[in-house]
Protein backbone atom coordinates (compact mmCIF):
# COMPACT_ATOMS: atom_id res chain seq x y z
CA UNK A 1 0.00 0.00 0.00
CA UNK A 2 1.79 3.36 -1.08
CA UNK A 3 1.69 6.71 0.86
CA UNK A 4 -0.43 8.43 -1.98
CA UNK A 5 -3.28 5.37 -1.51
CA UNK A 6 -3.09 5.83 2.22
CA UNK A 7 -3.58 10.01 1.78
CA UNK A 8 -6.58 9.05 -0.56
CA UNK A 9 -7.89 6.86 2.09
CA UNK A 10 -7.32 9.65 4.52
CA UNK A 11 -9.26 12.38 2.65
CA UNK A 12 -12.27 9.94 1.87
CA UNK A 13 -12.32 8.92 5.22
CA UNK A 14 -12.42 12.77 6.46
CA UNK A 15 -14.65 13.74 3.93
CA UNK A 16 -17.50 11.59 5.96
CA UNK A 17 -16.27 12.73 9.61
CA UNK A 18 -16.74 16.45 8.16
CA UNK A 19 -20.44 15.49 7.53
CA UNK A 20 -21.57 13.55 10.27
CA UNK A 21 -19.87 16.69 12.44
CA UNK A 22 -21.21 19.63 10.40
CA UNK A 23 -17.79 20.93 10.15
CA UNK A 24 -18.87 22.08 6.45
CA UNK A 25 -15.71 24.38 5.96
CA UNK A 26 -13.86 21.65 6.62
CA UNK A 27 -15.42 19.54 4.09
CA UNK A 28 -15.34 22.17 1.29
CA UNK A 29 -11.83 22.60 2.07
CA UNK A 30 -11.15 18.96 0.85
CA UNK A 31 -12.22 20.30 -2.41
CA UNK A 32 -10.31 21.28 -5.53
CA UNK A 33 -12.15 24.48 -6.86
CA UNK A 34 -13.68 22.20 -10.26
CA UNK A 35 -15.11 19.71 -7.64
CA UNK A 36 -18.26 18.41 -8.75
CA UNK A 37 -20.53 16.74 -6.42
CA UNK A 38 -23.63 14.38 -7.71
CA UNK A 39 -25.80 12.24 -6.24
CA UNK A 40 -27.12 9.17 -8.41
CA UNK A 41 -29.64 6.49 -8.10
CA UNK A 42 -30.90 3.91 -10.77
CA UNK A 43 -34.71 3.63 -10.91
CA UNK A 44 -36.26 0.21 -11.43
CA UNK A 45 -39.29 1.91 -11.83
CA UNK A 46 -38.18 4.33 -14.50
CA UNK A 47 -35.91 2.00 -16.04
CA UNK A 48 -33.98 5.37 -15.94
CA UNK A 49 -30.59 6.79 -13.70
CA UNK A 50 -31.78 9.65 -12.05
CA UNK A 51 -29.60 12.63 -10.30
CA UNK A 52 -30.99 14.05 -6.99
CA UNK A 53 -28.47 16.47 -6.24
CA UNK A 54 -26.02 17.73 -8.67
CA UNK A 55 -23.65 21.09 -7.83
CA UNK A 56 -20.28 22.38 -8.15
CA UNK A 57 -17.96 23.78 -5.51
CA UNK A 58 -19.98 26.82 -5.20
CA UNK A 59 -23.28 25.51 -4.98
CA UNK A 60 -22.39 22.82 -2.37
CA UNK A 61 -20.78 25.56 -0.33
CA UNK A 62 -23.96 27.48 -0.74
CA UNK A 63 -26.18 24.87 0.26
CA UNK A 64 -24.35 23.49 2.86
CA UNK A 65 -24.19 27.09 4.13
CA UNK A 66 -27.78 27.26 4.46
CA UNK A 67 -28.46 24.02 6.89
CA UNK A 68 -28.40 25.43 10.36
CA UNK A 69 -31.34 27.86 8.98
CA UNK A 70 -33.45 24.57 8.08
CA UNK A 71 -35.49 22.80 9.95
CA UNK A 72 -33.16 19.85 10.87
CA UNK A 73 -33.92 15.89 11.22
CA UNK A 74 -33.28 14.75 15.05
CA UNK A 75 -30.38 13.12 16.32
CA UNK A 76 -27.35 12.59 13.50
CA UNK A 77 -26.31 10.65 10.41
CA UNK A 78 -22.83 8.71 11.23
CA UNK A 79 -21.05 7.76 7.54
CA UNK A 80 -18.92 4.55 7.44
CA UNK A 81 -17.06 4.14 4.50
CA UNK A 82 -14.29 1.35 3.34
CA UNK A 83 -12.40 2.29 0.61
CA UNK A 84 -12.27 -0.52 -1.72
CA UNK A 85 -9.84 0.20 -4.88
CA UNK A 86 -7.87 2.99 -5.54
CA UNK A 87 -6.62 3.07 -9.24
CA UNK A 88 -4.68 5.58 -11.30
CA UNK A 89 -3.91 6.08 -15.14
CA UNK A 90 -0.30 6.21 -14.89
CA UNK A 91 -0.67 9.84 -17.06
CA UNK A 92 -1.03 12.07 -14.07
CA UNK A 93 -4.90 12.04 -14.00
CA UNK A 94 -7.03 12.08 -11.29
CA UNK A 95 -6.93 8.94 -9.04
CA UNK A 96 -10.18 7.14 -8.99
CA UNK A 97 -11.22 5.63 -5.95
CA UNK A 98 -14.11 3.28 -5.39
CA UNK A 99 -15.58 3.08 -1.53
CA UNK A 100 -18.86 1.38 0.02
CA UNK A 101 -20.62 3.37 2.67
CA UNK A 102 -23.38 2.61 5.05
CA UNK A 103 -24.89 5.81 6.39
CA UNK A 104 -26.68 4.80 10.13
CA UNK A 105 -29.33 7.34 11.38
CA UNK A 106 -29.47 7.49 15.02
CA UNK A 107 -32.07 9.00 16.75
CA UNK A 108 -32.26 11.69 19.96
CA UNK A 109 -32.83 8.45 22.25
CA UNK A 110 -29.78 6.74 20.52
CA UNK A 111 -31.55 4.37 18.43
CA UNK A 112 -29.16 3.93 15.41
CA UNK A 113 -31.32 2.54 11.66
CA UNK A 114 -29.91 2.43 8.21
CA UNK A 115 -30.62 5.53 6.31
CA UNK A 116 -28.68 4.92 3.70
CA UNK A 117 -25.92 2.63 1.59
CA UNK A 118 -24.25 2.86 -1.54
CA UNK A 119 -20.50 3.44 -3.37
CA UNK A 120 -18.64 6.58 -3.16
CA UNK A 121 -16.83 6.92 -7.01
CA UNK A 122 -14.35 10.03 -6.20
CA UNK A 123 -11.69 11.57 -8.61
CA UNK A 124 -8.63 12.75 -6.61
CA UNK A 125 -6.53 15.34 -7.53
CA UNK A 126 -2.77 13.98 -6.22
CA UNK A 127 -0.96 17.26 -7.66
CA UNK A 128 -0.88 19.25 -5.25
CA UNK A 129 0.80 19.08 -1.69
CA UNK A 130 -2.23 17.72 -0.42
CA UNK A 131 -5.10 15.48 -2.38
CA UNK A 132 -8.12 16.93 -3.13
CA UNK A 133 -11.81 16.04 -4.63
CA UNK A 134 -12.06 16.75 -8.13
CA UNK A 135 -15.66 14.96 -8.35
CA UNK A 136 -17.80 12.81 -6.01
CA UNK A 137 -20.41 10.52 -7.47
CA UNK A 138 -22.65 9.10 -4.39
CA UNK A 139 -23.97 5.79 -6.14
CA UNK A 140 -26.62 4.88 -3.89
CA UNK A 141 -28.48 1.36 -4.13
CA UNK A 142 -30.67 2.16 -1.10
CA UNK A 143 -33.96 4.63 -2.70
CA UNK A 144 -36.04 4.65 0.39
CA UNK A 145 -34.59 7.71 2.33
CA UNK A 146 -37.79 8.16 4.90
CA UNK A 147 -37.27 11.99 5.38
CA UNK A 148 -34.58 12.81 4.10
CA UNK A 149 -31.68 14.81 4.62
CA UNK A 150 -30.30 18.36 4.34
CA UNK A 151 -27.24 17.23 4.60
CA UNK A 152 -25.49 14.98 1.69
CA UNK A 153 -24.28 11.37 1.93
CA UNK B 1 -54.92 33.17 30.13
CA UNK B 2 -52.72 31.18 32.05
CA UNK B 3 -52.02 27.84 31.16
CA UNK B 4 -54.51 25.31 30.60
CA UNK B 5 -56.13 22.14 32.88
CA UNK B 6 -56.60 18.53 31.67
CA UNK B 7 -60.47 19.60 31.47
CA UNK B 8 -59.81 22.13 29.24
CA UNK B 9 -57.38 21.24 27.93
CA UNK B 10 -59.30 17.72 26.96
CA UNK B 11 -62.41 19.83 26.36
CA UNK B 12 -63.49 20.54 22.42
CA UNK B 13 -62.02 24.16 21.08
CA UNK B 14 -64.88 26.46 21.31
CA UNK B 15 -65.29 26.22 17.77
CA UNK B 16 -67.99 25.21 14.83
CA UNK B 17 -67.58 21.40 14.24
CA UNK B 18 -65.73 22.08 11.08
CA UNK B 19 -63.25 24.47 12.92
CA UNK B 20 -61.19 21.79 14.41
CA UNK B 21 -60.53 17.60 14.47
CA UNK B 22 -60.16 15.08 17.06
CA UNK B 23 -57.07 13.47 17.86
CA UNK B 24 -58.63 10.18 17.55
CA UNK B 25 -58.93 10.69 13.69
CA UNK B 26 -54.96 9.76 13.62
CA UNK B 27 -54.60 6.95 15.43
CA UNK B 28 -57.76 5.02 15.97
CA UNK B 29 -57.53 1.29 13.76
CA UNK B 30 -61.12 1.13 13.34
CA UNK B 31 -60.84 4.39 11.49
CA UNK B 32 -58.33 3.76 9.71
CA UNK B 33 -59.54 0.44 8.16
CA UNK B 34 -63.30 2.06 7.68
CA UNK B 35 -60.62 4.26 5.77
CA UNK B 36 -59.57 1.79 2.86
CA UNK B 37 -62.80 0.55 2.28
CA UNK B 38 -65.10 3.65 2.44
CA UNK B 39 -62.38 6.33 0.73
CA UNK B 40 -59.21 4.55 -1.13
CA UNK B 41 -61.64 1.67 -2.60
CA UNK B 42 -63.98 4.11 -3.71
CA UNK B 43 -62.51 7.12 -4.97
CA UNK B 44 -59.98 7.59 -8.32
CA UNK B 45 -56.13 7.61 -7.78
CA UNK B 46 -53.34 8.60 -9.64
CA UNK B 47 -51.17 5.64 -10.33
CA UNK B 48 -48.57 6.52 -13.34
CA UNK B 49 -47.79 9.06 -16.48
CA UNK B 50 -48.09 7.78 -19.79
CA UNK B 51 -44.45 7.99 -19.80
CA UNK B 52 -43.78 5.01 -17.63
CA UNK B 53 -45.76 2.81 -19.77
CA UNK B 54 -44.73 4.96 -22.95
CA UNK B 55 -44.41 1.95 -25.50
CA UNK B 56 -46.51 -0.68 -26.26
CA UNK B 57 -46.28 -3.48 -23.47
CA UNK B 58 -44.47 -1.41 -21.23
CA UNK B 59 -45.86 -2.10 -17.28
CA UNK B 60 -45.85 -0.31 -14.05
CA UNK B 61 -46.84 -2.32 -10.71
CA UNK B 62 -48.56 -0.40 -7.55
CA UNK B 63 -50.52 -0.36 -4.88
CA UNK B 64 -53.62 1.47 -4.22
CA UNK B 65 -55.91 0.58 -1.03
CA UNK B 66 -53.63 -2.22 -0.23
CA UNK B 67 -54.52 -4.06 -3.83
CA UNK B 68 -51.44 -4.55 -5.97
CA UNK B 69 -52.33 -3.28 -9.77
CA UNK B 70 -50.15 -3.71 -12.76
CA UNK B 71 -51.03 -0.71 -14.90
CA UNK B 72 -49.86 -1.74 -18.93
CA UNK B 73 -50.13 -0.29 -22.05
CA UNK B 74 -51.45 -3.01 -24.44
CA UNK B 75 -50.47 -3.68 -28.44
CA UNK B 76 -53.25 -1.81 -29.09
CA UNK B 77 -52.12 1.62 -27.37
CA UNK B 78 -54.93 1.47 -24.55
CA UNK B 79 -53.39 1.79 -21.06
CA UNK B 80 -55.37 -0.79 -18.97
CA UNK B 81 -55.11 -1.71 -14.71
CA UNK B 82 -55.25 -5.24 -13.37
CA UNK B 83 -55.26 -6.29 -10.25
CA UNK B 84 -51.89 -7.74 -10.04
CA UNK B 85 -53.22 -10.91 -8.02
CA UNK B 86 -53.14 -14.86 -10.00
CA UNK B 87 -56.28 -15.95 -10.49
CA UNK B 88 -55.01 -19.43 -9.65
CA UNK B 89 -53.56 -19.43 -5.83
CA UNK B 90 -53.36 -15.54 -5.32
CA UNK B 91 -49.75 -15.06 -5.92
CA UNK B 92 -48.35 -11.72 -7.82
CA UNK B 93 -48.24 -12.10 -11.01
CA UNK B 94 -45.59 -9.20 -12.24
CA UNK B 95 -43.28 -8.82 -9.50
CA UNK B 96 -41.12 -6.04 -11.16
CA UNK B 97 -41.58 -2.61 -10.48
CA UNK B 98 -41.57 -1.52 -14.13
CA UNK B 99 -40.50 -3.52 -17.38
CA UNK B 100 -42.07 -4.55 -20.97
CA UNK B 101 -43.86 -7.61 -21.01
CA UNK B 102 -45.69 -9.07 -23.59
CA UNK B 103 -47.46 -11.43 -21.09
CA UNK B 104 -46.93 -12.01 -17.51
CA UNK B 105 -46.62 -15.52 -16.29
CA UNK B 106 -47.53 -16.29 -13.12
CA UNK B 107 -44.22 -17.52 -10.95
CA UNK B 108 -46.22 -20.32 -8.66
CA UNK B 109 -47.70 -22.46 -11.21
CA UNK B 110 -46.99 -20.64 -14.80
CA UNK B 111 -50.71 -19.41 -15.87
CA UNK B 112 -49.67 -16.88 -17.83
CA UNK B 113 -52.05 -13.51 -19.00
CA UNK B 114 -51.74 -11.47 -21.88
CA UNK B 115 -52.07 -7.35 -21.94
CA UNK B 116 -55.43 -7.31 -21.64
CA UNK B 117 -55.91 -9.52 -19.08
CA UNK B 118 -56.87 -13.01 -20.51
CA UNK B 119 -55.45 -16.06 -18.77
CA UNK B 120 -53.88 -17.59 -22.40
CA UNK B 121 -52.55 -20.71 -20.46
CA UNK B 122 -52.24 -22.74 -17.47
CA UNK B 123 -49.93 -25.95 -17.41
CA UNK B 124 -51.80 -29.44 -17.57
CA UNK B 125 -55.11 -27.66 -17.94
CA UNK B 126 -56.83 -31.53 -18.23
CA UNK B 127 -56.93 -31.96 -14.50
CA UNK B 128 -59.25 -29.24 -14.02
CA UNK B 129 -61.51 -31.69 -16.37
CA UNK B 130 -65.27 -31.17 -15.21
CA UNK B 131 -65.29 -27.73 -13.28
CA UNK B 132 -65.61 -24.41 -14.49
CA UNK B 133 -61.81 -23.42 -14.36
CA UNK B 134 -61.26 -22.99 -17.83
CA UNK B 135 -58.46 -20.21 -18.93
CA UNK B 136 -61.35 -18.44 -21.02
CA UNK B 137 -63.11 -17.81 -17.57
CA UNK B 138 -59.73 -17.02 -15.43
CA UNK B 139 -58.98 -13.49 -16.50
CA UNK B 140 -56.99 -11.08 -14.29
CA UNK B 141 -59.40 -8.78 -12.76
CA UNK B 142 -59.79 -5.58 -14.41
CA UNK B 143 -60.09 -1.80 -12.90
CA UNK B 144 -61.31 1.33 -14.28
CA UNK B 145 -58.79 3.22 -15.84
CA UNK B 146 -58.66 6.79 -17.24
CA UNK B 147 -56.01 8.92 -18.27
CA UNK B 148 -56.43 12.56 -18.66
CA UNK B 149 -53.68 14.52 -19.87
CA UNK B 150 -51.22 12.04 -19.79
CA UNK B 151 -52.05 11.35 -15.94
CA UNK B 152 -53.38 7.39 -15.56
CA UNK B 153 -56.07 7.02 -12.60
CA UNK B 154 -57.69 4.04 -11.41
CA UNK B 155 -60.66 3.68 -9.43
CA UNK B 156 -61.02 0.35 -7.64
CA UNK B 157 -64.89 0.52 -7.56
CA UNK B 158 -66.63 -0.48 -10.70
CA UNK B 159 -69.50 1.56 -10.31
CA UNK B 160 -67.45 4.66 -9.61
CA UNK B 161 -68.53 8.05 -11.69
CA UNK B 162 -66.43 8.89 -14.71
CA UNK B 163 -62.91 10.62 -13.57
CA UNK B 164 -63.84 13.94 -14.70
CA UNK B 165 -67.08 14.27 -12.16
CA UNK B 166 -64.76 13.14 -9.09
CA UNK B 167 -61.86 15.62 -10.76
CA UNK B 168 -64.97 18.19 -10.55
CA UNK B 169 -62.61 20.70 -12.38
CA UNK B 170 -59.90 21.13 -9.84
CA UNK B 171 -56.76 20.02 -12.32
CA UNK B 172 -58.03 22.92 -14.23
CA UNK B 173 -55.82 25.26 -13.02
CA UNK B 174 -53.22 23.23 -15.32
CA UNK B 175 -55.42 24.03 -18.21
CA UNK B 176 -52.84 26.44 -19.89
CA UNK B 177 -50.29 23.31 -18.77
CA UNK B 178 -50.94 20.01 -19.07
CA UNK B 179 -52.81 19.84 -22.41
CA UNK B 180 -50.01 21.68 -24.49
CA UNK B 181 -46.92 20.14 -22.29
CA UNK B 182 -45.54 16.59 -23.52
CA UNK B 183 -44.16 15.27 -20.28
CA UNK B 184 -42.10 12.83 -19.27
CA UNK B 185 -41.01 11.25 -15.54
CA UNK B 186 -37.32 11.95 -15.04
CA UNK B 187 -38.14 11.84 -10.98
CA UNK B 188 -39.50 8.69 -8.81
CA UNK B 189 -39.01 7.96 -5.01
CA UNK B 190 -40.90 6.55 -2.43
CA UNK B 191 -40.26 7.21 1.14
CA UNK B 192 -42.06 5.07 4.36
CA UNK B 193 -42.69 7.88 7.20
CA UNK B 194 -43.41 7.52 10.58
CA UNK B 195 -46.94 9.35 10.63
CA UNK B 196 -50.26 8.86 9.52
CA UNK B 197 -50.92 9.44 6.09
CA UNK B 198 -53.83 12.18 7.24
CA UNK B 199 -50.81 14.45 8.83
CA UNK B 200 -48.61 14.50 5.70
CA UNK B 201 -51.26 15.57 3.11
CA UNK B 202 -52.25 18.31 5.31
CA UNK B 203 -48.77 19.89 5.35
CA UNK B 204 -49.82 20.41 1.86
CA UNK B 205 -53.11 21.82 2.11
CA UNK B 206 -51.96 24.06 5.03
CA UNK B 207 -50.64 27.52 4.19
CA UNK B 208 -49.99 28.46 7.68
CA UNK B 209 -46.67 26.52 7.60
CA UNK B 210 -45.04 28.16 5.94
CA UNK B 211 -43.63 29.97 8.56
CA UNK B 212 -41.97 26.42 8.98
CA UNK B 213 -40.06 26.48 5.77
CA UNK B 214 -36.45 28.73 4.98
CA UNK B 215 -37.34 28.40 1.67
CA UNK B 216 -40.86 29.82 1.93
CA UNK B 217 -39.85 32.58 3.83
CA UNK B 218 -37.03 33.72 1.93
CA UNK B 219 -38.99 32.96 -1.26
CA UNK B 220 -42.80 32.98 -1.15
CA UNK B 221 -43.86 34.83 1.60
CA UNK B 222 -42.58 38.01 0.54
CA UNK B 223 -42.82 37.58 -2.96
CA UNK B 224 -46.81 38.80 -3.75
CA UNK B 225 -49.35 40.13 -1.39
CA UNK B 226 -51.25 37.49 0.46
CA UNK B 227 -54.30 38.59 -1.41
CA UNK B 228 -53.30 37.54 -4.74
CA UNK B 229 -53.62 33.91 -3.44
CA UNK B 230 -56.34 32.22 -4.39
CA UNK B 231 -57.61 28.81 -2.53
CA UNK B 232 -61.07 26.97 -3.86
CA UNK B 233 -62.16 23.37 -2.53
CA UNK B 234 -64.28 22.11 -4.86
CA UNK B 235 -67.35 18.98 -4.45
CA UNK B 236 -65.15 15.88 -3.54
CA UNK B 237 -62.22 17.59 -1.39
CA UNK B 238 -60.00 18.22 -3.61
CA UNK B 239 -57.92 22.13 -3.11
CA UNK B 240 -56.30 24.60 -5.59
CA UNK B 241 -53.99 27.19 -4.94
CA UNK B 242 -52.62 29.34 -7.34
CA UNK B 243 -51.71 32.87 -7.14
CA UNK B 244 -48.54 32.27 -5.26
CA UNK B 245 -45.48 33.76 -6.08
CA UNK B 246 -41.87 32.59 -5.63
CA UNK B 247 -38.66 34.93 -5.95
CA UNK B 248 -36.08 31.84 -6.39
CA UNK B 249 -33.03 34.06 -6.47
CA UNK B 250 -34.06 35.43 -2.91
CA UNK B 251 -32.56 32.21 -1.20
CA UNK B 252 -29.03 32.64 -1.14
CA UNK B 253 -27.18 29.69 -3.81
CA UNK B 254 -30.12 30.07 -6.26
CA UNK B 255 -30.61 31.43 -9.36
CA UNK B 256 -33.45 33.39 -10.87
CA UNK B 257 -35.60 31.03 -13.14
CA UNK B 258 -35.24 31.59 -17.16
CA UNK B 259 -39.12 32.72 -18.70
CA UNK B 260 -38.17 30.91 -22.09
CA UNK B 261 -37.51 27.38 -20.37
CA UNK B 262 -41.28 27.53 -18.15
CA UNK B 263 -43.90 25.08 -18.58
CA UNK B 264 -46.23 26.28 -21.74
CA UNK B 265 -48.29 28.35 -19.49
CA UNK B 266 -46.51 29.36 -16.89
CA UNK B 267 -44.49 32.43 -15.27
CA UNK B 268 -41.04 31.60 -14.31
CA UNK B 269 -42.40 32.70 -10.52
CA UNK B 270 -45.82 30.96 -10.76
CA UNK B 271 -46.46 27.94 -8.16
CA UNK B 272 -49.98 26.43 -8.58
CA UNK B 273 -51.15 23.67 -6.11
CA UNK B 274 -53.80 21.12 -6.14
CA UNK B 275 -54.34 18.45 -3.82
CA UNK B 276 -56.69 16.11 -4.77
CA UNK B 277 -58.66 14.32 -2.33
CA UNK B 278 -57.75 11.85 -0.60
CA UNK B 279 -54.14 12.05 -0.39
CA UNK B 280 -52.48 13.26 -4.04
CA UNK B 281 -51.47 16.43 -5.20
CA UNK B 282 -50.00 18.18 -8.74
CA UNK B 283 -47.70 20.94 -8.16
CA UNK B 284 -46.27 23.15 -10.86
CA UNK B 285 -43.36 25.42 -10.10
CA UNK B 286 -42.79 27.46 -13.27
CA UNK B 287 -40.02 25.20 -14.56
CA UNK B 288 -40.81 21.90 -13.31
CA UNK B 289 -43.70 19.17 -11.98
CA UNK B 290 -44.27 17.54 -8.98
CA UNK B 291 -46.92 14.84 -8.43
CA UNK B 292 -47.37 13.17 -4.97
CA UNK B 293 -49.48 10.59 -3.96
CA UNK B 294 -49.24 9.21 -0.06
CA UNK B 295 -50.84 5.63 0.76
CA UNK B 296 -51.43 4.69 4.16
CA UNK B 297 -49.90 1.45 5.58
CA UNK B 298 -51.11 1.48 9.68
CA UNK B 299 -52.19 4.31 11.47
CA UNK B 300 -48.90 5.48 12.65
CA UNK B 301 -47.02 4.74 8.78
CA UNK B 302 -47.91 6.32 5.20
CA UNK B 303 -45.48 5.65 2.02
CA UNK B 304 -45.23 8.75 -0.13
CA UNK B 305 -43.79 8.24 -4.04
CA UNK B 306 -42.82 11.34 -5.72
CA UNK B 307 -42.43 12.01 -8.94
CA UNK B 308 -41.02 14.98 -11.38
CA UNK B 309 -41.85 15.99 -14.75
CA UNK B 310 -40.23 17.80 -17.25
CA UNK B 311 -40.66 17.96 -20.92
CA UNK B 312 -40.12 15.16 -23.30
CA UNK B 313 -37.74 15.68 -26.38
CA UNK B 314 -36.10 18.53 -24.39
CA UNK B 315 -32.54 19.24 -24.46
CA UNK B 316 -29.70 17.87 -21.87
CA UNK B 317 -29.24 21.58 -20.57
CA UNK B 318 -32.57 22.17 -20.10
CA UNK B 319 -33.24 18.55 -18.82
CA UNK B 320 -30.54 19.30 -16.39
CA UNK B 321 -31.80 22.73 -15.69
CA UNK B 322 -35.00 21.32 -14.79
CA UNK B 323 -33.41 18.22 -12.68
CA UNK B 324 -31.69 21.10 -10.71
CA UNK B 325 -34.86 22.95 -10.31
CA UNK B 326 -36.76 19.77 -8.75
CA UNK B 327 -34.62 18.90 -6.73
CA UNK B 328 -33.90 22.44 -5.16
CA UNK B 329 -37.19 21.68 -3.48
CA UNK B 330 -38.06 18.47 -3.49
CA UNK B 331 -36.67 14.89 -3.59
CA UNK B 332 -35.24 13.23 -0.66
CA UNK B 333 -32.59 16.02 -0.48
CA UNK B 334 -34.87 19.08 -1.28
CA UNK B 335 -35.25 21.93 1.28
CA UNK B 336 -38.82 21.39 1.04
CA UNK B 337 -40.14 17.73 1.30
CA UNK B 338 -37.72 16.78 3.94
CA UNK B 339 -39.02 19.72 6.09
CA UNK B 340 -42.89 18.53 5.74
CA UNK B 341 -42.14 15.15 6.68
CA UNK B 342 -40.46 15.87 9.50
CA UNK B 343 -43.54 18.12 10.45
CA UNK B 344 -46.22 15.06 9.98
CA UNK B 345 -43.91 12.94 11.75
CA UNK B 346 -43.50 15.81 14.98
CA UNK B 347 -47.36 15.44 14.79
CA UNK B 348 -47.52 12.04 15.14
CA UNK B 349 -45.08 11.55 18.32
CA UNK B 350 -48.52 13.37 19.63
CA UNK B 351 -51.43 12.14 17.76
CA UNK B 352 -50.45 8.70 17.46
CA UNK B 353 -50.17 8.34 21.32
CA UNK B 354 -53.39 10.33 22.39
CA UNK B 355 -51.25 13.28 23.98
CA UNK B 356 -52.70 15.96 21.21
CA UNK B 357 -57.23 15.81 21.75
CA UNK B 358 -57.26 18.42 18.71
CA UNK B 359 -55.90 20.07 15.96
CA UNK B 360 -58.05 23.49 14.94
CA UNK B 361 -58.41 24.37 11.37
CA UNK B 362 -59.96 27.83 12.52
CA UNK B 363 -57.70 31.01 10.14
CA UNK B 364 -60.01 32.19 8.28
CA UNK B 365 -58.80 34.53 5.40
CA UNK B 366 -61.94 34.71 2.49
CA UNK B 367 -60.26 31.69 0.73
CA UNK B 368 -56.53 34.27 0.73
CA UNK B 369 -53.28 34.34 2.32
CA UNK B 370 -53.57 31.74 5.31
CA UNK B 371 -56.67 31.04 5.03
CA UNK B 372 -57.58 26.87 6.20
CA UNK B 373 -60.65 27.08 4.05
CA UNK B 374 -58.59 23.95 2.25
CA UNK B 375 -57.71 21.90 5.19
CA UNK B 376 -61.93 22.56 5.85
CA UNK B 377 -62.94 20.98 2.76
CA UNK B 378 -60.59 18.23 3.08
CA UNK B 379 -61.75 17.21 6.42
CA UNK B 380 -65.35 18.31 5.54
CA UNK B 381 -65.23 15.24 2.71
CA UNK B 382 -63.89 13.06 4.78
CA UNK B 383 -66.59 13.14 7.87
CA UNK B 384 -69.20 12.95 4.77
CA UNK B 385 -67.29 9.91 3.45
CA UNK B 386 -66.72 8.34 7.00
CA UNK B 387 -70.03 8.96 8.01
CA UNK B 388 -68.74 10.66 10.99
CA UNK B 389 -67.68 14.30 11.60
CA UNK B 390 -63.93 14.75 12.13
CA UNK B 391 -64.39 17.15 15.07
CA UNK B 392 -66.23 14.16 17.37
CA UNK B 393 -65.85 11.35 15.16
CA UNK B 394 -66.59 8.73 18.00
CA UNK B 395 -69.56 8.61 20.77
CA UNK B 396 -66.94 8.15 23.76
Amino acid sequence: MSSGDNAVRELIYRSCRCLDTHDFDGYIALCAPAFRYRIVVYSPELRKEMIWLNHDRDGLAALLAAVPRHLARLGSLQRNATVYAIERDGNGGPARAVSAFSVFDIDNEGRPSVFAVGHYHDAVDEGGARPLLVARDVRLASRDLGIGSHVPI
Amino acid sequence: MPSRSAATWEAPPPLPDGHYVSGRVYRDERMFAEERERIFKKVWHFVCHESEVAEAFDFRTVERADTPLIVVRGGDGRVRAFVNVCSHRGARVAMEPGGNARSFTCFYHHWTYDTEGACVSMPRPEGYRGTPVRKENMGLREVRTEVKWGFVFVNLDDDCAPLDRFLDGALDIFDRVLPDADLEVFHYHRAEIDANWKAYQETIVDLYHEFMHVILRDTQMPAASMDDREMRTYANGHVTIAGLKADYEKYEGWRRRDHSTCLPGLDPDDARFAPLFPAQTFIARGTVMRVDTVQPITPHKCLIESRGLGLKGESPEDRAMRIDHHNEYWGPFGRNVTEDAFAAEGCELSFGKGAAPHGIIARDEDGRGQCDSGLRGFWAEWSRRMGRPASHPTND
